[in-house]
Formats: structure tokens, C-alpha cells, sequence
């Protein structure tokens, strides 16, 4: 290890250690109400902002030898146009400007095939900037708040998508994720199934007075499932052309391990039960998620692939 | 073709007389403290501050009229339904005090609708109002008073690397530049019979009513950035230490001004760490209430 590396990495776990002590020292064992974890969200939200920082930063740390890190003058480029097409995106389907109709509490959310897709055809660090400086661009921009441990989630999920190149057998480790996060998908599911009286915490309908505080629907509540039906589809169904089912497959773990991500964080952060951030939180928002990126992310490989013919780059 | 934000100088614009970095900075400061408070008193200083950066920002209306409408419009009616539903403040008030019960004088399958005006939902309404309002306000003075030839050496003085301040930099001139790209694709669409507003189908076809849409746009700007990368490529972008065309220099003013919002951020952290600036409302609204 290089010592910037290694002064990077003192750094990181310094701060780490100072939200941690502030957080349970002085909150959960002094007992000083202010500091304790749903008091102090601002300090928390940052936490998870490190906590996310990290976890990208020791995957690189145990790979740092492999050419998917290199960020030359394509990658800065790729990088900029990820997240300003994010940014674009989210603020023209999410903002009032430009509504889509969401069925039955599935609030739609296209523009997540962006950082998928930019992760998956670009590597890594181009998906994380793409989801995280997206994200944030786009919230500043449709005047939402403020929630950093949000951006770098979607970081993740670009983060994540990015990650097959670093395989020596894609093949193996592609199919491998697909039965992870498909385990994982079943698990929430489930979760579900036992919990069906929690909110959906994601739907907001001023229009008819309803703000986070409907009992999830089915549909919602099934979302991540027929993502994962539709995820199969694609992966059995595209079978000769490998990069579409592997785009799709990085994508869906990236998504629910990037979208998880966000949503526990928030039993620190809002104080939610576990339940509740991943019946309320996690399944309506990483459900529709999952279908847009199951249909949207292999279109955009289709295209991308067909340039990449012609231009021969 | 690059489409710009309004930025154009105005040598008697407030923000504009400072270093970008300093401001950014003064900004990064006003927006924490902003979010740590919840009490209406504490946040009319901070919207005191939006406002006074607004008049003295030298926008003219007719350059901000639209975006300014659009965020007043969306906080007021955000506030306005947080008030009445008094959703949105119940994890920080647990008590309510009745102002006056308004009942409609129909009820529909037995349901009457009715709106209780309380103490806590109207502040928590006027307080979410004026903390939302001071931000976005500031926030979108940004695009229109930081000039986009320096947008990639602020992000550098600001500490982050080369690469990802000139990324930082690409990313906020091509916002605007893509968002004119989307709608002329979807006017384009559109004039080929594209519907996307129609309600119908079911999900999958719902979700690839977007692929018109989002496809074209991504791709057209990926291949549009061979160009870019080409031109960057040509002038040696990366090989060595980068040098920027602009130089920025702290004045004394710039240090001042970090000074003040450091100051500010200090205060409040401060203060909210002494449990000062949390949802408020006035004793005199409580007892008038006959709490």
C-alpha cells in the first residue's frame, strides 16, 4: 500500500470514529438525548456518506491492480455525461414538470437505468460519479432536500454495475450474481409476505392525501419479484448475447444492494424499525427499480453496442 | 451545439464580487445550518440571508421570473399541504393544540371531510416554508452568477482532484445542454405519434413507452462526446499536472467571507447541539388555543 493510500485510508476510519463515538458514546451510553441515532441525523447521514465512501474504496483497495480503476480522458468524459443524463433524467421524470402516471403506488423511476447502464458499459468509477453527483445534481435542481446517504446508494448501484469487468471468468461470476440477488430478492420478498401492514413510506399523492402513510400494495409489495422474473427473462431469453443478461444481472445487485444501502441507513438515520426500511422503504423503491432497469438497461446496451460497431471504438 | 446556463457578468451583483470557491463555501456553510434548524425564528435569519443575496444578486426579473415561480410555486404548495395534513411533522411534534375545527356540511359515504386547523400543523407549515424556500433560493442563484469558465478550477481550489473537478465541470455544463436535447427528442417523438402522457397497458408496456425517449437522448450524447474526448485527447488532457487557463485568488473580502459562514455553521452546530433551534411554536398561539 502507497502512503497517500494509507493516509486516505487513516483518514477514513478517523472520521469513522468520530461519528461512532459521538453516536453511542455520548448518545446510546451518557444518554444525551441530542446525540442520540434518531436525534442526530445530520451527523448520521454523513456517516453513511463514509460508510458508502468506504465500501467502494476496499473493493478498489483489493483490485487496485485491474484496468477497470484507470480513469483517463474517456472515463472523465463518460463520467460528466452519466450524471448530467441522470440529472437530466430524474429532474424531468420525477419533478413536476413532467409527470409520469405511476400505477398503483409504483412510483416510476426510469432514470435508473442511466447509472446501470454508464456502470456497466464504463466501468466502475464512471458509474459511481454517474449515480452519485447525478443524484445530487438532480435534487438540487428539482429543489427536493438534501440526503447525501441517497446519492452515494445510487452511487452503488453504478458502482456495483460496473464491477463484472473486474472477473477473469464474467461467466461464472455473472451467474453467481444472479442467484445472490435473487436470494436476496426472495428474502425481501418475504420480508414482505410477513409484514404486509407496514406503510409505503415511497408513495406520496398530495392529491388525494397521501403522504407515505398507505399500507404498501401488492404491487409494491411484489415489485422486486417481477423485476426478478422479468431479470430471468432477459438473462434465458438473450441468452446469445452475453453483455445484455450480464448488464441487467450487475444491475439488479447493484440495485438492491445500493438501494439496501439507502434504505437501512435510514434505521439510523429517520429512526425507521427494520421492518419498515425494507417493507416501506426498500421494496417500494427498489421494486420499480428493478423492472425499469430490466427493459430500459438492455435497450440502451442494444444501441450502445450497434455505435460501438460503427464507430469502431 | 452547448446550451448555457444564464450566467453573464454583472459587475455590480453582491455574490458575483466574490471568489467562487468562497462562495461555494459560504454556500456548503448556509446549507447545513439551514437543515439544523427547525424553529421559524432561527430560520428567518437564514432566509433574511437568501433574500438579501437574491436583491443584491443584480438577475434581473425577467432572467429568474420562471425558475423563481416554478420553486415558489412548489415550496408554497408543498407547505400548504404539509399544513393540511399535518403529515410530514409528526416526528417533531407529538401534541397538537386546535385552533378551530372546519367541518364540510356534506359527507360523502359517511366520511365528512374536515380540517383541523392546529397551533403545530401551521407553524410546522410556515417553518418547512421558510427553511425550504431560503435554500432553494440560494441555490438556484448558483447557475446564474458562477461563470462557467470557472466552474473547473473552483471545483480544483475547492481540494478535489484534476480529473474530477474537470468532470464536476462537464457535468454542469451539459445539464442544460441535455435537457434542451430531451425535449427536442421528445417534440420530435411527439410529432411522430409518440404518446407518452397516455395512461394504459400494462407495466412492461408503460416502461417501454421511455426507451423512445431515453434512448436516443444517451446515445446522441455518447457519441457527441468522441468529439470532446477527441479535442481533449489532442491537447494532452491528463498526461501531466493540469494547468488552468484562470487564476483565482483569495482577497480579503473572500476571506471574510468564509470567515462569516464558518462562524454561522459553528453557531448552529453549536446551538443545535444544545438542543436550541428545534420546531417551535408561540406560547401566545398555545394558550390563545387553550393549551
Amino acid at each position: 500500500m502507497d502512503k497517500r493510500m494509507s493516509s486516505v485510508l487513516i483518514w477514513l476510519v478517523a472520521i469513522l470514529a468520530i461519528f461512532a463515538i459521538i453516536v453511542f458514546v455520548l448518545g446510546n451510553t451518557l444518554g444525551i438525548e441530542r446525540f442520540q441515532t434518531d436525534n442526530a441525523t445530520l451527523g448520521l447521514r454523513f456517516l453513511f456518506v463514509i460508510v458508502g465512501l468506504l465500501i467502494a474504496f476496499a473493493v478498489y483497495l483489493f483490485t487496485k491492480e485491474n484496468k477497470a480503476w484507470e480513469v483517463g480522458t474517456r472515463e472523465v468524459v463518460w463520467m460528466a455525461i452519466g450524471a448530467a443524463l441522470y440529472a437530466v433524467f430524474s429532474w424531468y421524470f420525477n419533478a413536476t414538470v413532467f409527470v409520469v402516471p405511476s400505477l398503483s403506488q409504483v412510483a416510476l423511476r426510469p432514470a435508473i437505468a442511466i447509472p446501470m447502464f454508464f456502470g456497466y458499459a464504463f466501468g466502475p468509477i464512471v458509474g459511481f460519479f454517474t449515480g452519485a453527483v447525478g443524484n445530487m445534481f438532480g435534487d438540487s435542481i428539482s429543489g427536493f432536500g438534501l440526503s447525501p446517504q441517497w446519492s452515494i446508494g445510487n452511487g452503488l448501484v453504478g458502482f456495483i454495475a460496473g464491477l463484472p469487468a473486474l472477473f477473469a471468468s464474467r461467466k461464472k461470476a455473472t451467474d453467481t450474481v444472479l442467484w445472490v440477488g435473487g436470494a436476496l430478492v426472495l428474502l425481501a420478498t418475504v420480508v414482505y409476505f410477513l409484514n404486509r401492514g407496514e406503510t409505503n413510506m415511497m408513495f406520496f399523492d398530495p392529491a388525494n392525501n397521501v403522504f407515505g402513510d398507505q399500507p404498501i400494495a401488492l404491487t409494491a409489495g411484489i415489485a422486486l419479484l417481477v423485476g426478478f422474473v422479468l431479470v430471468l427473462v432477459v438473462r434465458f431469453a438473450f441468452g446469445k448475447n452475453a453483455a445484455v443478461g450480464e448488464a441487467v444481472i450487475w444491475g439488479m445487485l447493484g440495485n438492491v444492494l445500493g438501494i439496501g444501502f439507502a434504505a437501512i441507513s435510514d434505521i439510523w438515520i429517520n429512526g425507521f424499525s427494520p421492518t419498515a426500511a425494507i417493507v416501506g422503504e426498500f421494496l417500494p423503491a427498489a421494486g420499480p427499480n428493478l423492472i425499469f432497469a430490466a427493459i430500459l438497461v438492455p435497450l440502451l446496451v442494444a444501441a450502445y453496442a450497434a455505435v460501438q460497431r460503427q464507430s469502431g471504438r | 451545439m452547448l446550451v448555457a446556463w444564464r450566467y453573464r457578468s454583472r459587475p455590480r451583483s453582491f455574490i458575483q464580487s466574490f471568489d467562487p470557491r468562497a462562495w461555494m463555501m459560504f454556500y456548503g456553510c448556509f446549507l447545513f445550518s439551514t437543515l439544523a434548524f427547525w424553529d421559524v425564528r432561527f430560520l428567518i435569519f437564514f432566509a433574511a440571508i437568501a433574500l438579501f443575496v437574491l436583491l443584491t444578486s443584480g438577475v434581473t426579473w425577467s432572467e429568474i421570473r420562471r425558475a423563481l415561480l416554478f420553486i415558489v410555486g412548489f415550496v408554497t404548495i408543498f407547505a400548504f399541504f404539509t399544513f393540511l395534513t399535518g403529515r410530514g411533522g409528526v416526528e417533531l411534534y407529538a401534541q397538537e393544540h386546535l385552533i378551530r375545527r372546519f367541518e364540510a356540511p356534506f359527507s360523502i359515504l359517511g366520511w365528512t371531510p374536515a380540517l383541523d386547523v392546529t397551533v403545530e400543523r401551521a407553524f410546522f407549515g410556515v417553518s418547512q416554508f421558510v427553511r425550504v424556500f431560503s435554500i432553494a433560493i440560494m441555490t438556484i442563484l448558483i447557475p446564474y452568477s458562477l461563470n462557467p469558465a470557472l466552474y473547473g478550477i473552483t471545483f480544483r481550489g475547492l481540494g478535489l482532484p484534476d480529473k474530477i473537478a474537470y468532470a464536476m465541470d462537464l457535468t454542469m455544463r451539459f445539464i442544460p445542454t441535455f435537457s434542451r436535447d430531451f425535449q427536442l427528442t421528445m417534440d420530435a417523438q411527439k410529432a411522430r405519434g409518440f404518446e407518452l402522457e397516455k395512461i394504459g397497458g400494462g407495466l412492461i408496456q408503460q416502461v417501454r413507452k421511455i426507451g423512445p425517449l431515453m434512448v436516443p437522448v444517451t446515445i446522441h450524447a455518447i457519441i457527441g462526446s468522441e468529439d470532446i474526448i477527441d479535442a481533449m485527447d489532442l491537447r494532452a488532457f491528463g498526461i501531466g499536472p493540469r494547468t488552468w487557463l484562470q487564476k483565482l485568488d483569495y482577497k480579503m473580502k473572500d476571506r471574510i467571507l468564509i470567515g462569516v459562514g464558518l462562524t454561522i455553521l459553528l453557531f448552529s452546530m453549536a446551538l443545535s447541539t444544545l438542543g436550541l433551534g428545534n420546531f417551535w411554536v408561540p406560547p401566545g398561539l398555545l394558550a390563545l388555543a387553550g393549551g
